[in-house]
């Protein structure tokens, strides 16, 4: 029944689409068209001389085609700045001259100042050869990095001591974020790549919400920024190795990375002692996770009810739910900041503390 | 004939203005709801997705003597269908030649104190913990560690990130080859599992609790099973456990308790067998 009106459809869109673009079609049986098929081309392509002006030789781009051949015919692995800039071999400075001039010497003495240079030089002069820092910070981003966490955590797991009867003599993996003085972690795991931020933290758009201002350590974990926690496994050898840049690094349309992350529980901290586990204790679905697109800090609140909807003297969840019941305009603080707070709790929320679900609004 | 084609594009035109309307009018038609409304649908879409996906919290449990503990960072796999079901892939995996961690660096011709190394931490490979001086310096360094440092120094021109990057400049059969040997042993039995399920297997890993959660899963009967036996002091465990799904499933409730012994609240016991011995070279 489906398929005739479908076939029709096809059938009336391809005539219509034909009848739109005559030229296409019937164009060779008429001499009008020629004439305006001629007319066209012409309105499309602009002069020459305007098309070069529209090249903005200050903005280098990998989506560039020419600018798309072999990572290596442009970048070297490692630079002989290495030493000087990183501590360990990699790729630390912009390509040399050659790479360019080869296409674009033109660009290169144009002028007492050629834009071109700005894409690596601080300041446009022979005598001064002082390079931007690489990458630079201040230039959009052309690539997104592939990161298989699942493969890494097969990596680096372990087998399993066989425990014995006495639990004194019994040993785990302390997979931790903090680790006490006398005991030094002894595998690797999670910290590796996402260590504690250090410094201090820039506030979001818009400021911090209600002056909370989190510490730094307590809120998101650092992530790698550079090669160094890559390198050391994948510098040659093991795939994808240092000069298969195109491994992890996705060409992607230029972007600018957010600098601030959302939070929902603003007032969690990371480095309270309760809260060190294992990041995958909470952070249930990365170990199945093959890429980091869509990846999503993923913590379900049965990570938080095992100890704050514990009866009698932890019922912070119950007691937060109970106290919209009573007051509509009730903010939930002890995990969160007012702008989350103060909206309705969600259903997973009302599901561990056994109650109801309601919204704010059909309360009286 | 000129004359004729000079009418051509006229006729074009009145042509277009009447079959543009038609094509619209047909897309509305077919794209909204009315038809589906008017023929009808064995397919009803659910009024709620959400509440139609199920999640599962897995915990695995080992048992010695007395003592009873969780199976840290051991990854398991839910392939879609019941025992009964995957019979023939769970007597694949029953069958299948197992080559023991030990037993694997041995055929390699590692040396004593790298197969020690990896014992001292219960370490599957070289990636597991970072090579401290001791092990590099001294009566009780690794050899392999040693050539590798040699090789880096002379690379990099710092002992220090010689030993850092150590698996660097060690050979693919000893940093990574335990890992392929185990990942080809598993996509083999992946794909079968998948052509057969005509389903995605899900996996995750187990936290250090042996807590694992299995999420957004669709209701119905799966096979939960670690694939390749999973070596335990001087034995090897293997689960093959029935696992439903009902619609709305939650964590908060009971954990699907798996171990390697019959007790109250274990679901599933393993399958145990003594490691095989490893052949003389």
């Amino acid at each position: 029944m489906r398929r005739h009106p479908a076939t029709l459809i096809v059938i009336l869109i391809v005539l219509a689409i034909g009848l739109d673009q005559p030229d296409s079609i019937f164009g060779r049986f008429t001499q009008q068209s020629v004439t305006a098929q001629i007319r066209r081309t012409q309105r499309r392509r602009p002069p020459q001389r305007s098309a070069a002006r529209a090249v903005d030789y200050s903005k280098f781009s990998h989506a560039t085609k020419k600018h798309q051949e072999s990572c290596g015919d442009c970048h070297k692995v490692p630079t002989d700045n290495w030493q000087k800039s990183r501590g360990f071999p990699d790729v630390a400075d912009f390509p040399d001259h050659e790479a360019c001039v080869s296409c674009h010497r033109q660009q290169f003495f144009k002028g007492a100042r050629p834009e071109i240079c700005t894409n690596c030089h601080r300041v446009v002069s022979p005598r001064d050869e002082a390079r931007l820092p690489f990458r630079n910070l201040q230039s959009s981003r052309q690539f997104t990095i592939e990161f298989p966490h699942d493969k890494h955590q097969d990596v680096i797991a372990r087998q399993h001591r066989l425990y014995r009867d006495n639990a004194q003599a019994v040993t785990f993996l302390r997979a931790t974020f903090t680790f006490p003085e006398d005991k030094k972690p002894v595998y690797n795991n999670c910290e590796i790549c996402h260590g504690p931020k250090t410094g201090k933290l820039e506030p979001p758009p818009g400021g911090w919400t209600d002056g909370f201002q989190p510490a730094a350590a307590d809120v998101f974990k650092s992530a790698p920024e550079g090669h160094s926690a890559c390198f050391n496994c994948h510098w040659k050898g093991q795939a994808p190795a240092s000069e298969k840049c195109d491994g992890c690094h996705k060409a992607a349309a230029a972007y600018n990375a957010v600098g601030w992350s959302s939070r929902v529980s603003m007032k969690f901290r990371h480095s309270r002692e309760q809260h060190v586990a294992e990041c995958t204790t909470c952070h249930i679905n990365i170990t199945r996770a093959a890429t980091l697109r869509g990846l999503k800090p993923d913590v379900p609140i049965t990570a938080c009810s095992e100890c704050h909807n514990k009866a009698p003297s932890h019922l912070e969840i119950s007691g937060e739910l109970g106290q919209i019941d009573k007051n509509r305009q009730f903010v939930c603080v002890y995990c969160h900041t007012s702008d989350v707070g103060k909206r309705d709790a969600p259903a997973s929320h009302y599901l561990i503390a056994e109650r109801p679900q309601i919204k704010r609004q059909d309360i009286k | 004939m000129l004359h004729s084609l000079r009418r051509v594009p006229i006729i074009l035109a009145a042509t277009r203005a009447l079959l543009f309307p038609a094509a619209a009018v047909c897309l509305l038609v077919t794209f909204s709801p009315l038809p589906h409304l008017l023929y009808g649908n064995a397919q009803t879409q659910n009024a709620n997705p959400a509440e139609a996906r199920g999640v599962i919290r897995l915990r695995v449990r080992l048992k010695t003597g007395n003592a009873q503990r969780g199976l840290a960072r051991k990854r398991f796999f839910l392939i879609k269908g019941s025992a009964e079901a995957n019979k023939e892939l769970i007597q694949k995996m029953q069958q299948q030649p197992l080559v023991s961690r030990d037993c694997y660096y041995q055929t390699i011709g590692a040396s004593k104190p790298l197969i020690s190394w990896l014992k001292e931490n219960d370490c599957e490979s070289v990636y597991c913990r970072e090579a401290e001086i001791k092990d590099v310096e001294g009566a009780g360094a690794v050899p392999e560690f040693q050539k590798a440092i040699e090789a880096g120094e002379k690379q990099f021109g710092s002992r220090d990130i010689a030993r850092k990057w150590l698996s660097v400049n060690l050979s693919d059969e000893i940093k990574s080859g335990f890992y392929r040997q185990q990942q080809k042993l598993l996509q083999t039995f992946l794909m079968d599992a998948e052509r057969h399920s005509q389903a995605k297997v899900i996996s995750v890993m187990t936290d250090r609790l042996g807590t694992a959660y299995f999420t957004d899963l669709a209701p119905g009967d799966y096979l939960l099973t670690n694939i390749v036996p999973t070596e335990f002091g001087e034995k090897t465990e293997l689960w093959n456990c029935d696992m439903k799904v009902k619609p709305g499933d939650l964590a908060t409730e009971k954990p699907f308790q798996i171990s390697n012994a019959r007790e109250k609240n274990v679901k599933c016991v393993s399958e145990e067998r003594p490691i095989p011995a490893c052949p003389a070279k």
